[in-house]
């Protein structure tokens, strides 16, 4: 069974349409990745998955809520997609702990001890048990990241959106957080990644998404799409960034 | 003069008269008395708020003058006693023609107008215009010294009219003002030679070193009275015709205007620390007044910034409208107007009298709560929608968001916009002056009106608002770093 299934997705900015339809379907436990030019829709897709951007037409189902039905729970359907954004949105007046416990506590999932624990156990995770009580601004972006990831990580989502997540991080960062991100795929984590790292997007991809211009040009196993491009659109994108 | 101007009894002073009435109701006499009556009764009795040397505060507060020693001396003589009640000249008028108050003794000028609403007593005190001049000026001796030169005279007053009626033969220019402490300022500046005035006001003026001196004598003018409603409290009349006369009599009356028309030794001397203790009291109450008129206000000015900031960020367009136009309207119109609209105008639109501090609260509240809105408004858009996005994206509802992650957020970019705007407020509270409320600047208005040392009193004022301003802000921006690490 798909977790994500998209159909006919349509999304226009006034009468600006950057996505002309667009027909997806993720399984359970597949990794998907999305590359693209700049422009070409791809954040825009995966922020309408769990419908940060309205839609405007077309219908998206993400773990068996339909979130074009205007009667869905939107709340409900988010706590099972966690999302991490290329520039952290950690919050800034709580500690790094306080981040990662904050959506637990407040939609009471377990006691607060329960929380924490859990958030603890993240913060191991992703390698930052002694920064727990430190303040965002106090981390490296690598660092910063990493805490938005075990974030979204703290309400046991089903499915993992990464929206250009090592796009704002230094170079000598971008490794760190990757590591993250492999590991989740490794332990089978449903997940949309929108990535420029075309080497990582090969590596754990299990499917790649070309996108330009609002529209899917092609699609197909990491090997296949980079190995073998069939549209031109495609070979002229992999001739500039590879 | 107002005094001596016809009565004219418009919807405001109906309006004033409810508000006075509001005080003295309780004390309204229910019929007329024989004259022996007086003895042992209490009578209300209404007056103007400051007409030096008539009635005016002294520095603890104390009504006092001409009008208020001789009312106080003939009681005591007949055996009554007083309540008085300081309306304003206008509302008194009405408070006695609604018989909310026994008489009015106001240094009310007696015309036959009058007489036909009132019963007037003998009168009192024969009033006139006379002139005066700066105290170094020789050359001023009479009008026919005035020629080619500035006169300053009150707007409205019979010093206006005296004036206007011999500037052609005399060939000067007529320069109306609105206060007497004004007229004397400019006399003393230069940019006037002299001054038309009501000889008291002139004489309290000079007595109490005004820096001038009266070079004329005194032109014929109007009698000063006391008054009952027509046909009521005639033995109240009575008595005190009986009461003038026997003090006329025993030296009492003279002793009276002596003590407010002559001796310019009592004040001349006053040093600047003697003007601060004796206005020290007064101008406390005021500062008292201020800050409450200030923290009333910043509170719901508060209330109404968070709901209407709120709306104003809000995705339903009503609410944004609703936000939009209240902002415009109250900072698109000047807070002095505001003013005058919540104590003169909304009473005649309801027919509900409203207090000087309510009038004062409300307008100052509904002006710093439309920018406190904009402030709120703006803390919460400043703050990154990725945050707003990050909250949502965890499956937190907008109001949870809001309450956790933006306002905290916003809060400490409001803070320094905060502080500024209670300042501002704090400041605002002076224009409620204008409408009567006895904050800090009222106090100093009345204490120069009555001692004529504005530039002083003026100083006095300033420092006070600097101090307490500078103490707030000081507080301010310490619980601003405590809070808003």
């Amino acid at each position: 069974m798909s977790k994500v299934q998209v159909t006919g997705l349509r999304k226009s900015f006034g009468s600006n349409e950057v996505l002309k339809g667009l027909d997806v379907s993720v399984a359970e436990g597949e990794v998907v990745c999305v590359i693209g030019p700049s422009g070409s829709g791809k954040s825009t897709f995966l922020r309408c998955l769990n419908k940060l951007e309205d839609i405007s037409a077309g219908k998206v189902v993400v773990d068996g809520f339909d979130l074009t039905d205007p009667k869905v729970d939107l709340n409900a359907v988010r706590q099972h997609i966690g999302m991490v954004f290329q520039h952290f949105n950690l919050f800034p007046h709580m500690s790094v702990i306080q981040n990662i416990m904050l959506a637990p506590v407040e939609l009471k999932k377990g006691t607060k001890e329960q929380a924490r624990a859990k958030a603890m156990e993240l913060l191991a995770r992703v390698g930052l048990t002694e920064k727990a009580d430190a303040r965002p601004a106090s981390l490296s972006g690598g660092q910063k990241q990493r805490v938005a990831i075990a974030r979204a990580l703290a309400m046991n989502p089903d499915i993992m959106l990464f929206d250009e997540a090592t796009s704002a991080l230094d170079p000598e960062m971008v490794g760190e957080v990757l590591q993250v991100i492999r590991d989740l795929a490794r332990e089978g984590m449903t997940m949309v990644v929108v990535t420029h790292e075309m080497g990582f997007a090969r590596e754990v991809a299990d499917r790649v998404i070309f996108m330009a211009d609002g529209l899917i040009v092609e699609e197909a196993a990491p090997e296949a799409l980079f190995g073998n491009p069939q549209q031109p659109r495609t070979q002229d994108f992999l001739s500039k960034v590879l | 003069m107002r005094r001596a101007q016809a009565f004219v009894a418009g919807t405001v002073l109906a309006v004033f008269a409810l508000v006075g009435g509001a005080a003295g109701a309780s004390a309204a006499p229910a019929a007329s008395h024989a004259p022996s009556a007086v003895s042992g009764k209490t009578y209300v009795i209404g007056t103007d708020t400051t007409f030096a040397p008539f009635e005016f505060r002294d520095g603890s507060g104390e009504l006092i003058g001409i009008d208020m020693d001789l009312i106080r001396a003939i009681a005591k003589n007949q055996g009554f006693s007083v309540e008085i009640r300081s309306l304003g000249f206008d509302a008194a008028l009405q408070a006695l023609q609604s018989n909310q108050v026994d008489g009015v003794i106001a240094g009310m000028s007696i015309t036959d107008k009058r007489k036909q609403i009132f019963d007037f007593s003998d009168p009192y005190f024969d009033s006139g215009v006379q002139m005066a001049v700066a105290k170094s000026n020789n050359d001023i001796k009479g009008y026919a010294d005035l020629k080619g030169k500035t006169v300053a005279v009150k707007r409205g007053s019979e010093g206006e009219t005296f004036a206007n009626s011999i500037k052609d033969k005399y060939s000067f220019t007529v320069k109306p003002l609105d206060q007497s402490a004004t007229m004397y300022d400019d006399v003393k500046a230069g940019n006037s030679v002299a001054v038309f005035d009501d000889y008291p006001v002139l004489a309290y003026g000079i007595s109490q070193n005004n820096g001038l001196k009266a070079v004329t004598a005194k032109e014929r003018g109007s009698s000063y009275g006391f008054a009952v409603n027509k046909g009521k409290n005639p033995e109240l009349l009575a008595a005190f015709n009986k009461g003038l006369a026997e003090l006329k009599a025993n030296g009492q009356y003279q002793q009276v205007l002596d003590k407010y028309l002559k001796d310019p030794s009592k004040a001349a001397n006053q040093s600047f620390i003697d003007l601060l203790v004796a206005s020290f009291p007064a101008l406390l109450k005021g500062l008292g007044l201020t800050l409450l008129a200030t923290l009333l206000s910043l509170i719901i000015a508060l209330v109404l910034g968070v709901v209407f900031g709120f709306f104003k960020v809000s995705h339903l367009v009503v609410l944004r409208g609703i936000a939009t136009t209240y902002v415009s309207i109250f900072r698109g119109t000047p807070l002095l107007v505001q003013a005058f609209f919540f104590y003169f105008g909304l009473p005649q639109l309801t027919g509900i009298p409203i207090n000087v501090l309510t009038a004062g609260v409300l307008t100052l509240s509904l002006n710093a709560g439309a920018y406190m809105t904009e402030i709120v408004r703006g803390g919460i858009q400043s703050v990154d929608p990725g945050q707003l996005e990050a909250s949502r994206s965890l499956g937190l509802g907008y109001v949870t968001s809001m309450r956790r992650v933006i306002v905290p957020q916003a809060v400490k970019i409001m803070t320094p916009s905060f502080i500024n705007q209670f300042v501002i407020t704090l400041k605002d509270t002076s224009l409620l002056a204008v409408i009567g409320f006895a904050e800090l600047t009222y106090q100093g208005q009345q204490i120069y009106a009555s001692n004529f040392r504005t530039g002083e009193t003026l100083l006095i004022v300033a420092a006070l608002y600097f101090i307490v301003i500078t103490l707030l802000t000081q507080l301010s921006n310490v619980l601003d770093r405590r809070f808003n690490k």
